[in-house]
């Protein structure tokens, strides 16, 4: 269908419409046209991501004066393969309404690791070695290498990217990681180089929060993107721990001792080239005395992506001189490494801020400020001389090198706290130095510099009034949208007390209590007798999951739940958990019913849905707070409450009521699915914790089920499952429209303007 | 149509017979909140009233539904006439609940024989085999057979509950049995499931495919709460999967299966069936009864081919094994071939026009039309009343 919003003529590619769509079409449109940032939730399931989509290319293909750029940043590949799936449909119908001069070209950008397509580099197991394994292929100096000895080996496919140069472009279309892995077989070119290099050109780029946010490879966009673009990150609740995880290092013993290992091989490396290639390392000091920037002619290959936080004038500027020749910045590193394993080798916990700590490597290493800033960029630019090619071997020093860098650079908003042990195992000595970032803004200013406007959107951003404090933006349009419902598909309860009527809750001084273990129990029980095939549980941390279902299975209470449903349990091993996970999906597939044990901020909490019958229920066991005694999560409390104002109880309630938002919101993924949510926890019916769930689940707890026992909650849990059971019509009657046709739309759309 | 009110009334009179038996360790004002449950008959409006629940609208939706398929069968459709149906129930631990009352077996097997009574008056020459399921395992509790009674009989013997449920052996047991029958006959499994899980012993999707292969109609009828594998063997075999909300709706539910289902389209080809149409016999006459093996007196049927008695019609002979029926039964199976016509509904402002010619009186209960109507036959007219006239007074 099509439609006009004011002055855009929008294509959408199905019939009918969500209002909800609709409306978040509208405020998006503002924000376009106000060139400034937005905030938008809506839940999950009314389909964000089609109307995302169609709003911002219609609104480029009505403007061709100026055309807009599209960077969609998703979380994972599976994300980004739907979102380009959509898109792709869209395109379909546009260019079936508008002809040919509809055509763009979207790309999905991801590592190697995903869009290479030569068997032998592809064989290696994660993503740093996929990554070095083409370093060695395809490197400058390997194929000039190659050049003189035909032995050498390259990658067939790199070199044929090469010999095309400018002829090889994508011709216009979408194309998925798939399709693109197909293209580039076919006409035998490289499909990562392609699609970086088609990154400037393209239309609709789709690629990871990485490739914005990590500093360490947003260089390859800090370049190649226009300012008129439209950022949108999908799925943001979590953006400001993406932001921050991007900016902290931890280093354990482990790390030191791999970065001395590193020490001496490039030690070795750098003897070896005084012997027979001396040159190569004067033309490398003679280049740095005229300062990094000159690194911007180095081929594509061999560029390392660069560092958009960093101050510009680092790039500019000259590398300080005691460590422009490659011994004297060993030297440096060496010095280093020996002070960090000094620092680890205390008996407390000590915190620190980062002046203070280059203070003191100032005067117990000597290496000043300006040192340590330049290690990163000074690091690699030694490895390229001595053209080194497994990186993967070299993370370690890598990450001291980083480490130093973010050190020297920032003088706010980080900490460096170091721990002589985990707090939860003392007798084991485990000591980690970490540089802890605490303001998520650090990462993110520069993407919202650079960029026209910024999309932020989730199905849980509530409270909305938060993240732009957190962030540090001020949006044009921040909303929250409901979800417009044929029939109430979702029933949230807040499960205050047992049926015995004693409060339930995770607070520290009752979780133990044998009553409300007790309590838990029974009402788990009560439900696995009610609730056909899926359920899934949220437990607030591992360690109380252990402990609860240790006591379960000790009063017998397991094997109870086990004679109505089977027991799957997440632990800490992705491949456990993954089995795990695919039994459980089996056992509600064949009717058998099962009930997974899941950890609120563990990876199935995140990523994995349980819709339709995967999850018929969700149970949260307790407010999902963050281990209070955390020195990490102290520390960035205290900057947060003298930086942005935001009181510590506030920032945690946020914080655990957006992650219990995010476990309960697994169960709905479409408007035909249905589903219970059960928030078991007396603390939840609270009016300061309730308020900050999101809009379209508050809309839907009624004040009656605000304070349930067991019992009660076990009829409402039947009489819902009843009511769910019937038929399901599509189309709302008696006054819920909940679809609108084109008709609808031009009747609404005179009446606004009329 | 407020049935909250009706079932209040039931639940008192019952909560008299059996307080003392059921609920013999619980406290009185325990016993008040979890057998009246007043406020199940209450519900809250926008504005956090009370008030009864209202089920008008979902019972309009449902005479919608109706409606609608009934005018998608209006074009021809073939309908399956002789068919062979089990019923399969479920008697696992879950039956014995109580959140029907007095409990879901009770009820459950309440509304089995008036189906089966219904079943075989609407399709006269279909037969009905009854299986359960109990621990675990499926029993074949009566075979396939046309008599009404025996089913009945045996069904009130056996209303004990225990166990686990298993889907996969009542669809095996069944399926061995259906694939016996004749090929002109249309296999059906209608299935009363009151548990929420299956414990199997092998894949129940292979099961699946096995009845889908051997064209075996499977329809549930849950009353605890929708289940994926249910519904995926009722799309599977091209069933019906349906839930009931209270007793009223489980009747409704289970007497749509009575009228015969389209017939399975590669499955339909025409062929002929050997019948006899036994002549009665003589008043008085003794003969001895094939199927009760004992000498009778009078009104029993002579086998056209054999000469064999039989006590009732339809009914295979015993000893010849020709199908014998009688013609009022074809002729009552024949109906579902011509269904009447859907009613086109009238609005009360249409009748209240004085130019209107349509009469204002129901044409089978001569209630006035002015009320809030429902439907309106094409040329006579008649409100609700009369398609539960229509079916059971044709023929």
């Amino acid at each position: 269908m099509k439609f006009q919003i004011e002055d855009v003529t929008v294509y959408f590619p199905y019939d009918y419409i969500y209002p909800e769509q609709y409306s978040y079409m509208i405020e998006l449109k503002r924000a376009l046209d106000a060139k400034g940032h937005c905030l938008l939730e809506m839940p999950t399931g009314t389909g964000k991501t089609i109307a995302l989509l169609s709003l911002i290319t219609s609104y480029s293909l009505s403007k061709p004066q100026t055309p807009i750029k599209l960077i969609y940043c998703t979380r994972t590949v599976h994300e980004m393969e739907k979102t380009l799936a959509e898109l792709k449909l869209l395109h379909n119908y546009q260019i079936k309404h508008l002809g040919p001069q509809a055509r763009i070209l979207a790309i999905g950008l991801s590592s190697r690791k995903n869009l290479c397509v030569n068997p032998t580099v592809l064989a290696a197991e994660n993503r740093d070695s996929v990554d070095a394994g083409c370093r060695k292929l395809t490197a400058s100096w390997v194929r000039a290498m190659a050049a003189e000895n035909p032995n050498v080996p390259t990658c067939q496919f790199f070199e044929n990217y090469e010999r095309a140069a400018s002829a090889a472009v994508v011709p216009p279309g979408v194309y998925t990681l798939q399709d693109l892995r197909v293209f580039g077989k076919e006409k035998g070119w490289c499909p990562y180089f392609l699609a970086r290099h088609m990154v400037q050109f393209a239309n609709v780029v789709v690629y990871s929060y990485q490739y914005l946010l990590d500093p360490k490879v947003a260089g390859i966009i800090s370049k190649e993107m226009q300012k008129e673009s439209v950022v949108v990150f999908d799925e943001a609740h979590n953006i400001d721990n993406v932001c921050i995880e991007a900016l902290s290092v931890s280093v354990r013993r482990q790390t030191l001792e791999g970065a001395t290992r590193n020490l001496n091989r490039i030690s070795q490396e750098i003897d070896r080239f005084k012997a027979t290639d001396a040159s190569r390392l004067r033309a490398e000091y003679n280049r740095l005395v005229e300062g990094l920037a000159l690194r911007g002619n180095l081929p594509i290959t061999d560029n390392w992506l660069s560092n958009p936080a960093l101050p510009d004038d680092i790039l500019k500027e000259a590398v300080p001189g005691n460590i422009r020749r490659a011994e004297h910045f060993l030297h440096v590193l060496r010095r280093l490494v020996q002070y960090l394993r000094g620092r680890l080798d205390t008996e407390n916990v000590e915190k620190e801020n980062p002046v203070s700590f280059v203070a003191s490597i100032n005067s117990h290493a000597g290496i000043d400020q300006k040192t340590l800033k330049f290690c990163y960029d000074r690091l690699h630019s030694l490895m390229l001389t001595l053209e080194i090619t497994d990186t993967d071997e070299f993370l370690h020093i890598q990450t001291i090198c980083d480490f130093a860098t973010l050190v020297g650079t920032y003088g706010r908003g980080f900490s460096i706290i170091i721990e002589p042990f985990d707090e939860r195992m003392p007798h084991i000595p485990d000591p980690i130095l970490q540089l802890s970032c605490h303001d998520a803004s650090l990462a993110i200013k520069p993407v919202f510099d650079r960029f026209q406007s910024v999309v932020i959107t989730s199905g849980t951003l509530s409270p909305i009034d938060l993240y732009p404090r957190l962030l540090n933006f001020h949006p044009v349009v921040s909303r929250s949208f409901t979800m417009s419902l044929t029939r109430d598909c979702i029933c949230p309860m807040v499960l205050t007390r047992g049926s015995d009527q004693l409060p339930v809750s995770t607070k520290f001084d009752m979780r133990s209590d044998p009553g409300v273990v007790r309590n838990y129990g029974k009402l788990l029980l009560e439900m696995v007798s009610v609730v056909p095939d899926g359920i899934v549980c949220f437990f607030v941390s591992y360690s109380y999951m252990d402990g609860i279902i240790n006591t379960w299975n000790d009063s017998g209470i397991l094997k109870e739940i086990m004679q109505h449903k089977l027991v799957f349990i997440e632990t800490q091993d992705v491949v456990e958990t993954t089995l795990a996970l695919d039994n459980y999906r089996r056992a509600c597939d064949c009717g058998r019913g099962a009930v997974f044990f899941s950890v609120a901020r563990g990876k199935v909490a995140e990523g994995i849905d349980f819709d339709r019958h995967y999850g018929r229920l969700v149970i949260m066991f307790g407010v999902p707070f963050q281990y209070t005694l955390s020195k990490i999560l102290l520390a960035r409390l205290e900057y947060l409450r003298d930086t942005f104002q935001i009181k510590e109880g506030d920032f945690l309630t946020f914080d655990a009521l957006r992650q219990a938002a995010q476990c309960v919101g697994r169960v709905i993924r479409s408007k035909a699915d249905y589903g219970m949510m059960i928030f078991a926890d007396k603390r939840y019916s609270r009016h300061d914790k309730r308020s900050k769930l999101p809009s379209w689940i508050l809309s839907h707890l009624r004040d009656v089920n605000l304070n349930l026992s067991t019992d009660m909650a076990l009829h409402i849990a039947k009489e819902f499952l009843r009511k769910m059971a019937q038929p399901y019509e599509k189309i709302g009657g008696s006054g819920r429209k909940t679809l609108l046709s084109e008709e609808d739309l031009e009747k609404d759309g005179r009446w606004r303007h009329g | 149509m407020n049935n909250g009110a009706g079932r209040r009334i039931n639940g008192a009179a019952e909560e008299d017979d059996d307080e003392d038996d059921v609920n013999g360790d619980l406290d009185a004002w325990e016993r008040t909140y979890t057998d009246e449950r007043s406020w199940e008959s209450l519900q809250e409006d926008e504005s956090g009233m009370l008030r009864p629940i209202d089920n008008q609208a979902l019972y309009h939706s449902q005479y919608r539904r109706r409606l609608r398929s009934l005018s998608s069968t209006a074009a021809r459709i073939q309908k399956g006439l002789i068919r062979y149906l089990y019923i399969v129930i479920d008697l696992s631990r879950a039956a014995s609940e109580m959140d029907f009352r007095p409990s879901r077996i009770a009820v459950i097997a309440k509304h089995v024989e008036t189906f089966i009574r219904e079943f075989f008056y609407q399709n006269p020459l279909s037969q009905v085999g009854i299986v359960t399921i109990k621990d675990g395992v499926a029993h074949c509790l009566t075979d396939i057979g046309g008599s009404p009674e025996s089913h009945i009989n045996a069904l009130m013997k056996k209303l004990e509950c225990s166990g686990d449920s298993s889907l996969q052996n009542a669809l095996d047991l069944v399926d061995g049995y259906l694939n016996q029958i004749p090929s002109y006959g249309h296999r059906e499994v209608l299935i009363l499931y009151s548990a929420l899980s299956t414990c199997d012993p092998g894949d129940i999707m292979d099961t699946i495919q096995k009845c889908r292969k051997s064209k075996i109609r499977c329809s549930v009828i849950g009353l605890a709460a929708e289940m994926f594998i249910c519904k995926h063997l009722c799309q599977e075999t091209g069933g019906t999967y349906s839930v009931a909300l209270d007793e009223s709706h489980f009747k409704e539910l289970i007497l749509e299966h009575a009228p015969p289902p389209p017939a399975i389209a590669e499955f339909a080809v025409a062929n002929l069936i050997k019948m006899g149409f036994p002549q009665r016999a003589a008043e008085g006459s003794i003969s001895i009864c094939s199927c009760h093996k004992e000498a009778k007196v009078g009104a029993g049927y002579t086998c056209p081919r054999c000469k064999a008695r039989a006590c009732e019609l339809p009914t295979e002979c015993c000893v010849c094994g020709l199908t014998l029926v009688s013609s009022p039964h074809l002729a009552r199976s024949y109906h579902h071939l011509f269904p009447i016509a859907p009613f086109d509904e009238v609005t009360s402002s249409h009748l209240n026009n004085p130019n209107c010619k349509l009469q204002r009186n129901c044409f089978g209960c001569q209630q006035s039309l002015l009320d809030p109507v429902f439907g309106l036959r094409k040329q006579t007219r008649a409100c609700r009343c009369v398609p539960e006239v229509q079916t059971n007074a044709t023929c």
